[in-house]
Formats: C-alpha cells, sequence, structure tokens
C-alpha cells in the first residue's frame, strides 16, 4: 500500500530546480509507513506554523552516552509510526570521501533498521540516519559496527571530529588534516561515547586559512593550517594570470591585508616578513602562488555558538604547531588533555571551554594549563588599567 | 557462546584510506594547482601530472536511501565509485576521465541534481532540522532551504558574483548550523517569553538548573501554591529558550510570534579580512510556509544589491564596511531599528565611537 | 595509595550517590567523580572513577541522559515524559 497522505503545502517544495527534500520523504514513504506519517506530520507542521516533537528522550546503545538523539511526536495517536523517531550520529570518514560500496552498506542497514532518510551530512559533520524506534537501536548499531562505522558525539563528550578535504585533494593543505582528524578520533573513542566534560568538545581541522570547515566559527579547539617560510612564487605563472587579464594591482595588491605586495607590471614583490599568510593572492592565483613549504598548523580555542553566554571565534593559543610526527601529535595531545583537565575541574555545567576562559580570564587559563603567554595571542594589549599585577611571591621565597 | 556474541564498541569510523582513488594515494600531499574548468567541475593538477577532475552536484541535505544508491550507480559507472560530500551539504564525484564529464553530468540532470557551487558562486546551503526532527525549532530549515535555492539558483549554476556567497540556515539560537560567520545568515527566532508551566516545573526539571540557564538572570526559584516553581522576568527575557533546552515545561514555539531573522557579512575565511561575525540586517520576518516568500525576496535583494555593488573578491561584509552600515541600510532600503542596537555584553564596543561617517 | 578502593566498591557508592540525588539534582559524570575523590581522597583517581561510571552504565544500574547537558541518572521507563 503506497497511499500517501495529502500534502498540499510540502508538494509546493516539489517545484523548482534545487533537489527537493519533499520527493525524498515521499520516495521513503512508497517504502516506509514511518514516513508516511512523517509527511502527514510535517505537512501539519507547515499549516499551523509549529513543530510537533517532543523534548528529547533518554534513550542510547548500551555503554554510550551520545550518538543517538530520542525523538517523539507529540502527536503519537494521528502519527504512530513516528511515535519513536530516533536519530543516530554516525561518525563519518575523515574528509567525507565514500566508496558506492560503504554508501550502499549503509543503505541496506538502514532500509532494514530505520526510516531510510538520512541526512549527508549533520551540522557537527556525522552521517544522520533519521528516524527509528528504540527497539532498532541495537541492531542498527550491530549492523554498523558489521560493516565498519560506529556512533558519533552528542552531549557533553567530544563531538566528532570533522576537517576538509586536505592534501587528499588540495595543494593548500598546510597539514595532513585526515590523518589528524582520524587519529584524534581514534584516540579519544572514549570521549566520544562516554559524556565526562561540563559541555561539548568540538575539533575541527581545517588545512588552510580559508577554513572550509568554519573551524575558527565552530569548533573548541580550531587547527588551522599555516606555514612560516615564504609563499612559493612562479613568476612566469604571475605574468600569465596578468596577461589573461586579472587585475593584480587593485584586485590582488590592493586587497592585501599586510600591504606587503608589489606590483609592477612585470614582476610580483612580497615582503614576506609582513605577509599575514590571508591566502588572498594565493586564492586569486593558485597556478603562480602557493603556501610555503614549512608548513604546519596554528592551534586556537574557543569558539562557539551563543548558547549560553554569546556566540565566541576561536582564539589563538599555538601561533605556529608543526604536526608531522608521533611526536607532534602526542605534543598536541598533551595540550588537549591539559585543557581538559582544567575545564574538566573548574568548568561549570554548561559551560564551553571559550566561556570558560571568559570567566576566569585568559592568563589565568594559560598559567593553569602551563602556556606561557605571546603576542598572538591578542587582537592587542589591554586597554584597560586595571591590572592584576603580579605581587611577586616573596614571602615563599623567605621560606 | 559468550565470545560470538560480544558487542563490538569503540571501533571508530572506517580509515579513510579505505575510499580515497589510486590517483589521490599516489598524488596525497603533492598537488599543485588547480582550475575551475565551468561552473561546477574543476580539475587538479598533481606535482606528477595526474589530473583529477571533480563534479561538484547539489545536495538536498535530507536524502532518502533511494536517492543515495542512485548517486552510488552514477559514481560507479562514471568514477570508478568514488565520491565525496562536502561540508556544505554538495555531493562531489572523483573523476580520472575527463570524457565521463558530460555524460554524468546528463545522468545527475536526469535524477534532479543541478552542478555548480563552485568559484564565484553561491554554494548549498548549511543548515539544521527544522520541523522534520526538531523539539525546538522557530521555523522549517529544509523548506526554507529550498524556497531560497530555487529563489537564487542561477547564482549556483552559473560563476557571475563578486566573489563567494555562503548562506546558512539555523532555526533557532542553538544554531547547530553555527551560522553565525556567514555571508547572509538565515536565523529563526522566538520572540515572546516561555509560557511557563507553573505546576510542572518542579516535575520535570531541577529548578537550580532552569535558574543558571538564563544568561540575563531573568529567571527566579518562587514558590505558588505551596509547589517550588520559577517565574520569568518578561522585560529581562530576550527569547534564548536557553530554558527551554534545559527544561521542557519552558516551552517556547509559537505559531504566531515565531519567525526568521536576516543577518549579514560573516565569514569564516581569512582571505584579505579577518574571519568576522554575521550582523543584524532584518529583526524579524514571518513564518510563511511553503515557501517563505518573505524570507526569499529579502535573501534575493541582499544577493542582487551586493552582486551589483562589490569589487571583484569582495565578500558582503567586506563591502558593507567599506561603504559603512548607513549606507547599507539605504541601500538596501532597510529600516533601522531598535533591535539592531546590541545590548548584551560588549554591546558598547558595537557603538560608533568615530567621526566615519558618509552622506 | 593507601589501602585499595575496588572499582565495584566505587561503583556502589556512586550508584548510592545517584539514587540518592534521583529527582533532586541531576549529577554529571565530574560531579560523581568528584563526589568520590571527598568520600575516599586520593584512595582514588579519575580513571578509577571512569570505570566505576562504565560498569554503572554497562551493567544498565544507570543510565548517561540528556537535557541540555549529559547527566547520570537512574533508568527511566521508556517513553516516560520527563
Amino acid at each position: 500500500m503506497a497511499e500517501l497522505p495529502a500534502t498540499p503545502l510540502l508538494d509546493d517544495l516539489e517545484k523548482g530546480p534545487w533537489p527537493s527534500f519533499v520527493t525524498e520523504i515521499k520516495n521513503a514513504a512508497l517504502h516506509k509507513d514511518s514516513c508516511k506519517d512523517l509527511l502527514g506530520q510535517l505537512e501539519r507542521s507547515y499549516r499551523e506554523k509549529i513543530g510537533h516533537w517532543k523534548h528529547g528522550g533518554i534513550v542510547g546503545v548500551l555503554g554510550y552516552g551520545g550518538g543517538v538523539i530520542g525523538r517523539y511526536s507529540d502527536l503519537p495517536k494521528e502519527f504512530p509510526g513516528i511515535a519513536h523517531f530516533h536519530t543516530l550520529r554516525i561518525n563519518q570518514p575523515s574528509g567525507w570521501f565514500y566508496t558506492s560500496k560503504a554508501l550502499r552498506d549503509i543503505c541496506d542497514l538502514w532500509e532494514e533498521h530505520g526510516s531510510g532518510l538520512t541526512n549527508m551530512h549533520g551540522s557537527t559533520g556525522d552521517i544522520i540516519l533519521l528516524g527509528t524506534t528504540t527497539d532498532e537501536l541495537e541492531p542498527t548499531f550491530k549492523a554498523l559496527t558489521d560493516v565498519g562505522f560506529d556512533i558519533g558525539g552528542s552531549g557533553s563528550d567530544v563531538r566528532t571530529p570533522s576537517c576538509c578535504v586536505g592534501p587528499a585533494r588540495c595543494e593548500w593543505a598546510c597539514y595532513d588534516t585526515l590523518k589528524v582528524c582520524y587519529q584524534l578520533t581514534m584516540d579519544y573513542q572514549d570521549e566520544i561515547h562516554r559524556p565526562m566534560f561540563p559541555y561539548k568538545f568540538k575539533f575541527k581541522m581545517s588545512g588552510c586559512p580559508n577554513d572550509c570547515v568554519a573551524s575558527i566559527a565552530r569548533s573548541d579547539m580550531s587547527i588551522i593550517g599555516t606555514w612560516r617560510d615564504d609563499i612559493q612564487q612562479d613568476d612566469a605563472a604571475v605574468k600569465e594570470y596578468a596577461d589573461k587579464g586579472l587585475n593584480i594591482q587593485r584586485d590582488v595588491v590592493g586587497n592585501c591585508p599586510g600591504q606587503c605586495m608589489e606590483w609592477d607590471g612585470e614582476k610580483l614583490t612580497i615582503d614576506n616578513d609582513l605577509c599575514r599568510r590571508c591566502m588572498h593572492c594565493i586564492n586569486a592565483m593558485p597556478k603562480a602562488l602557493a603556501p610555503g613549504k614549512d608548513r604546519g598548523a596554528t592551534i586556537l580555542l574557543g569558539s562557539k555558538a551563543p548558547i549560553v553566554e554569546g556566540a565566541l571565534l576561536s582564539s589563538v593559543l599555538i601561533p605556529f604547531l608543526k604536526i608531522d610526527n608521533e611526536e607532534d601529535f602526542k605534543d598536541l595531545q598533551a595540550l588537549v588533555e591539559e585543557i581538559w583537565e582544567v575545564w574538566g575541574e573548574e568548568g561549570k555545567n554548561r559551560e564551553r571551554v571559550g566561556e570558560f576562559i571568559q570567566r576566569v580570564g585568559m592568563a589565568n587559563f594559560l598559567e593553569a594549563i602551563g602556556l606561557e603567554p605571546v603576542a598572538e595571542m591578542v587582537a592587542h594589549p589591554r586597554e584597560n588599567p586595571y591590572v592584576f599585577y603580579n605581587q611577586g611571591d616573596d614571602e615563599e621565597e623567605d621560606k | 557462546m559468550a565470545e560470538a556474541t560480544k558487542r563490538v564498541t569503540d571501533i571508530g569510523p572506517p580509515h579513510y584510506e579505505k575510499f580515497l582513488p589510486e590517483i589521490i594515494k599516489k598524488n596525497y600531499g603533492t598537488w599543485k594547482y588547480h582550475e575551475v574548468l565551468k561552473p561546477g567541475v574543476m580539475v587538479h593538477v598533481g606535482e606528477s601530472g595526474d589530473k583529477l577532475f571533480t563534479v561538484r552536484a547539489a545536495g538536498a541535505r535530507l536524502m532518502s536511501i533511494y536517492r543515495i544508491r542512485e548517486i552510488a550507480d552514477l559514481a560507479d559507472k562514471y568514477s570508478g565509485g568514488h565520491l565525496r560530500f562536502t561540508s556544505r551539504h554538495n555531493i562531489e564525484f572523483l573523476l580520472t576521465d575527463s570524457a565521463n564529464i558530460e555524460p554524468l553530468i546528463a545522468g545527475l540532470k536526469e535524477i534532479g541534481h543541478p552542478i555548480g557551487g563552485i568559484g564565484n558562486s553561491i554554494s548549498s546551503i548549511v543548515h539544521t532540522q527544522g520541523w522534520i526532527h526538531c523539539h525546538s525549532a522557530a521555523t522549517d530549515a529544509s523548506g526554507v532551504v529550498k524556497a531560497v535555492m530555487d529563489e537564487v539558483f542561477p547564482h549556483f549554476e552559473k560563476m557571475d558574483l563578486p566573489g563567494k556567497l555562503r548562506i546558512a540556515l539555523a532555526c533557532c539560537l542553538n544554531m547547530c548550523g553555527a551560522v553565525h560567520c556567514s555571508d547572509i545568515a538565515i536565523l529563526g527566532v522566538h520572540t515572546r517569553p516561555p509560557k511557563t508551566d507553573f505546576a510542572t516545573v518542579n516535575k520535570v526539571c531541577e529548578i537550580p538548573n532552569v535558574v543558571a540557564s538564563c544568561p540575563t538572570a531573568a529567571i527566579r526559584p518562587v514558590t505558588a501554591d505551596g509547589n517550588r516553581t520559577v517565574e520569568v522576568i518578561e522585560e529581562q527575557c530576550m527569547f534564548c529558550a536557553n530554558c527551554f533546552t534545559v527544561c521542557p515545561a519552558m516551552p517556547m514555539n509559537d505559531p504566531d510570534t515565531d519567525g526568521i531573522s536576516i543577518w549579514v557579512g560573516g565569514k569564516v575565511s581569512n582571505a584579505r579580512t579577518e574571519p568576522q561575525f554575521s550582523k543584524l540586517a532584518i529583526p524579524f520576518l514571518p513564518n510563511n510556509p511553503p515557501r517563505w516568500p518573505e524570507v526569499t525576496s529579502a535573501v534575493s535583494n541582499l544577493v542582487e544589491l551586493w552582486a551589483a555593488n562589490a569589487r571583484p573578491f569582495e565578500r558582503m561584509g567586506e563591502w558593507i564596511d567599506r561603504i559603512t552600515w548607513p549606507r547599507f541600510f539605504k541601500m538596501a532600503g532597510l529600516e533601522f531599528h531598535p533591535e539592531h542596537i546590541d545590548d548584551f555584553k560588549h554591546a558598547g564596543l558595537t557603538y560608533k565611537r568615530s567621526m566615519h561617517l558618509v552622506r | 595509595m593507601s589501602d585499595e578502593v575496588s572499582v565495584e566498591e566505587v561503583a556502589d557508592a556512586m550508584y548510592k550517590q545517584i539514587a540518592d540525588a534521583q529527582g533532586l539534582k541531576k549529577l554529571k559524570p565530574g560531579d560523581v567523580t568528584k563526589m568520590m575523590r571527598e568520600l575516599y581522597g586520593d584512595r582514588v583517581d579519575k580513571k578509577l572513577c571512569k570505570l566505576a561510571i562504565r560498569i554503572l552504565i554497562e551493567s544498565e544500574r544507570c543510565v548517561y541522559t540528556y537535557f541540555g547537558g549529559s547527566y547520570i541518572e537512574l533508568p527511566p521507563k521508556e517513553g516516560e515524559e520527563k
């Protein structure tokens, strides 16, 4: 029986050139009763201009405290197929690379155990399996691990780390984002699955300052690639861009935030000491310019969306860190764990690490994690003269 | 047999190397440059001389397994079964044979997936669950996105804009989509205080948690009819819904007063200027399903205004910073309301503290 | 460490705290860990507490719950509205 509910409002969203989510739900509804009820409830939401999902719910797979979002309809009598309609977050592979087989594996198990609806992908980066019943959670989890996948994070845990395409397909990748993403994910499985923090903690890895995964805006720890030697420059290729009509003076030199470039109509000269590594000139002439060869990453901390105390961008913690080998990686992890220790101990309920730093002060935070302050950490030094001068530890020294 | 039924846990995701095509394994970390060949198609060239072609197609984010199988079929046919997704829900096919590009594009068109979103274009809208799956949504997500993308679609298919334009949508202030650094952010908002269910607060929530959840200290514990409960000082409530997040007895959703606000000028890229937050352009537009005409026309107007006036490479926020905000309001035909002036933390830093004013 | 505390003993002590707090205060894993350190001093460390939590969860004596943040509580009835 493939009788779909009447959905005059939603039907309108099947028109137009952009791929339609309504068509997707309808396709699934031909096979799954739950999706019929989802269509029915959604049409009702469109009519009444209000959502029809209950608040939260306590479901999961045994042993894990994250990765499953309980969801119940507030109209279960009218829409019994979605009385329970829980979501699973599935940890995506680094860089969102798949083979058709891997996708089919996920499709097959979700056809058997769930609604057949997904998000490719959710905002944090996971594959989202949208809608199943409580008794299907364990079987779904078993089927997932059988094909080599695992559940991601939710709640007060390490959220599923995500990264840009990195060295797999980008000449600008200043470190191996896929590897660092994978390694952090594997090393922190316990922290992903078993919430133990004051609130969530997100990692995002971008290979260069273009920041394709919006790491600086939406991860507690932003790891963003950069370099510290000179921009690699191919003068002939620069000339070629000019010959093809790029206005190098106005659009490249004129947009340089460090004003560190000159163009005489033939040759581009860069004062690399004043280069801010913003990526603009490289973006404008990818065949002619490239990041330097001494590459690494800047570690920034603290970004988040508004809830609770207002939105924050991450700020610089380590201006330059090599992440090439195991040793480098251990340095990074030692830093991460030191931060968790301090924030885990002193952070208030639902306080993100960025908010925690705002509350206790960056200088105090640095002291607690054992990091020396450096000028790169601030946009500018303080303007206000109410200074907590260090009064020294004369007394202690007397002892 | 206990051994046979042992649960497998903590295996993490599959190793990404399993999914990389040979050409990527071979040229990993040694790509030399890339070029956009035409809208939706680019080539990456390795130091080795190898060429990897990428075809980027629109995705709806919400996809059925039946659709994903069709996409997998196309990957099998044209890209050796290799594909990836982008951080903005696009689908990218990874081809080694340029002869497969056009047949793949034709195949995608046949199943309703246009290509584009590369270079100076509008890419897919990062968004959240909305009424499809969330309890705290102040608006739908997928429906608004579909309506807006239909409206601005020519800019997805063509690279006819001064620079990149990134739109994002979050259906409430929780901002699962972290939209707060987008050229145009579409944000679902509540505009009335919670309708506190006084009798049940104490049964379903912990009062200290509810009190602590409020960023403006507008919630205080009280006793009513012998019950411990909470009350909201309504003048102090700015409708963030954080209390509802920790306590179901503080519902916020309202069909008449929930709606959408529009924010502009944010970016995450460091190119030229530093990353910045989006700023409020339009405080409130009504929820008007199924196509949210007020929202689509507001977004479309902003896009066209920027497209007509920005310099090459200039993002929305860079353009507005150059022309100044008062001029932006004038050019966009937007009224300036009390809501545009910040009154939360550090609000004073957003006041105009100079004589740099244009005519 | 003086006389050792077994992980089972810590788990039982945690369970008692969680049961006593049920309906009064939601406890986070970090909260029960702090309580155990108050109770046992340096005879317990974070690692042991983590293990004890895992025992409670995997034996289904306790469950993780979520209300804006993650907590540990006694198991509710399925579908029961909190």
